[in-house]
């Protein structure tokens, strides 16, 4: 079960407000912070500073291992352990083979991608501290959490004003 | 947002270089040469260099039709700063109607069908001559020609026409011209290729033919599509309108096609394969022996796994250079993809590539270049006042 942290949070009625809290909270030394919103917004990647996902690498590597499985799997069946004639063609048909070896690629691709995004997103959330019901709606949230480097409530409740946050209060995220 | 801005808007008037359209009137030229030349002289190599290089250069135009089609239909935002270089490919297509009925002068060259007494040499083949016969061939092929035409003068036209007026309604109705478009555009293309292609041996059919032609055709007009846009952003001629955003996505597009051609092209090898038939394996077996092989192989290789894996990557997708070197090899590719679809039938199943083959290629090309540059010398190069433009100009991939 994911940990929360406590921290401050600043409400934006504006999502451009956001993308700009988030880019002057980069440059403020803050480096955990999250940007909430119920929308993707352009650009709020480069303000946060995020990094690309290492899930592809994790789908790449696992579509391998699956058509190396596939292509083991399928050899030892049709060729090693029960070798049957089928049509007079070899035992070890690579035509015939593709398609499960291609299953698999995707097979162990996707499942293994679903399984990385939940790690990299700390899923399962189990009834997750709620900043403001309003997030999912129409206001967007900055979350600093208090164990970010140079975390000092004074310090960040006057950023979050001289940014034009609606609200600013200690939460839960 | 800042980062995004579109600082610098620049669409000039397009001004070919002396080197670019000398070079397209000497292709041309060339081409129609060799044509003229090889009547007399060589009729029998002519003849399918002509309908190899007539087929892949229509491909390319008609890709750039479909292109228009997909992102009409799908009410395409970002794209519609690069529709204009589409629209001006498909300034071939009217190519294409010539193009066929001088092919129809070659038909007894190059399809076993047009002799009677073969035909009536087994049932097999004497039970198609309802569709395989010369007047009906001519009569589908002016179907599709003039359909295309049609819809490529409608469609196109209403868009140029928006450049002027900035009417919103000539987008609304594009877009149910263009699901018109495609309907007729997947019957006849099909019935096409079946028609030029697959009717070269008239004993075999495969269902999925017309597909096959297709993926090849979709996935080589996008890589002929990435140059033409990267030339003209290299020249100067546009800046700010599309930028590595939008490479990005087509690049995608081009892997997707590249992925889709291998899945049409292994469904057909292996139910051929795996049934064993001998009417439907003749295809592959002319295609195993005498070298053939070779380019077999090199298809998988090279028209497959090595765009793939190259378009893999993000940052691959996203660096022109090596897009570019992608494209080149898509379209080689796709070039040799059509020569095995013909040549096999023809010179005792031996494979040939000679200088009738490079003409005739080179010729296509040329007049392909020459109607580009004649339409972009007429038109601007982006749709101006296409309502969905600020869109594309905003196009930005996520992670």
């Amino acid at each position: 079960m994911a940990k929360y942290q406590t921290g401050m949070a600043a409400i934006f009625n504006d999502e451009h407000q956001l993308v700009d809290a988030a880019r002057k909270s980069r440059e403020m030394g803050f480096k955990k912070f999250e940007a909430i919103s119920p929308f993707p917004i352009h650009g709020m990647e480069e303000a946060c500073g995020i990094k690309r996902s290492w899930i592809p690498y994790v789908t790449f590597v696992a579509g391998l291992t699956g058509l190396s499985l596939g292509t083991l799997f399928t050899w030892w069946t049709s060729a090693v352990s029960w070798a049957i004639n089928v049509g007079g063609k070899p035992f070890f048909s690579l035509p015939a083979f593709v398609p499960i070896m291609f299953e698999l690629t995707i097979l162990f691709a996707a499942l293994s991608s679903v399984g990385a995004l939940f790690v990299a997103c700390g899923l399962p959330k189990v009834n997750p501290p709620v900043i403001d019901p309003d997030l999912t709606c129409n206001r967007f949230a900055l979350f600093i959490p208090s164990n970010d480097a140079g975390y000092d409530e004074g310090r960040i409740s006057e950023m979050f004003r001289s940014m034009g946050a609606a609200e600013i209060k200690k939460a839960e995220f | 947002m800042a980062a995004h801005s579109h600082s610098e808007l620049v669409v000039k008037k397009f001004q070919p270089t002396a080197m670019l359209q000398m070079g397209a009137l000497v292709m041309a030229g060339i081409g129609i040469l060799a044509f003229c030349a090889g009547l007399f002289v060589a009729p029998d190599r002519m003849w399918p260099a002509y309908l190899t290089a007539f087929f892949y250069v229509s491909c390319l135009g008609l890709g750039g039709m479909f292109w228009v089609f997909i992102n009409h239909v799908s009410k395409a935002g970002w794209s519609t700063s690069t529709r204009r270089i589409a629209e001006g490919m498909t300034s071939f297509i009217p190519v294409i109607l010539v193009g066929g009925l001088i092919l129809a002068l070659g038909l007894g060259r190059l399809y076993m069908w047009t002799d009677a007494e073969v035909m009536q040499s087994s049932a097999m083949l004497s039970g198609k001559t309802p569709y395989l016969n010369t007047g009906f061939f001519i009569v589908r092929m002016l179907i599709f020609a003039i359909g295309m035409f049609l819809f490529a003068r409608v469609i196109v036209g209403n868009s140029l026409k928006q450049d002027s007026s900035g009417d919103h309604s000539l987008t609304h109705k594009n877009v149910g011209l263009s699901v018109a478009g495609i309907v007729f555009f997947a019957l006849s293309f099909s019935l096409f290729s079946v028609d030029l292609l697959m009717s070269l041996l008239p004993t075999w059919y495969s269902t999925i033919f017309g597909v096959y032609c297709f993926a090849g055709m979709f996935q080589s007009s996008l890589a002929f599509f990435i140059l033409v846009l990267m030339y003209i952003k290299k020249k100067g001629y546009v800046q700010g309108y599309y930028n590595v955003e939008h490479f990005h996505d087509i690049a995608k597009y081009l892997k997707g096609f590249t992925i889709f051609w291998a899945y049409i092209a292994f469904s057909q090898f292996m139910l051929i394969w795996y049934a064993n038939i001998p009417e439907e394996t003749e295809y592959y077996l002319m295609r195993a022996q005498n070298g053939w092989m070779a380019i077999s192989m090199a298809l998988l290789i090279f028209k497959f796994v090595v765009p793939f894996l190259a378009l893999l990557p993000r940052a691959w997708k996203r660096n022109e250079k090596h897009l570019a070197i992608v494209c080149v090899l898509v379209l080689v590719m796709q070039y040799l993809d059509i020569h095995w679809m013909v040549y096999p039938n023809f010179n005792d199943n031996h494979f040939t590539l000679g200088l009738w083959e490079i003409a005739m290629l080179v010729g296509f090309l040329g007049i392909m270049g020459l109607t580009m540059i004649h339409f972009f010398k007429k038109h601007s190069l982006v749709a101006v006042k296409d309502p969905r433009l600020e869109e594309a100009l905003h196009h930005h991939v996520t992670y």
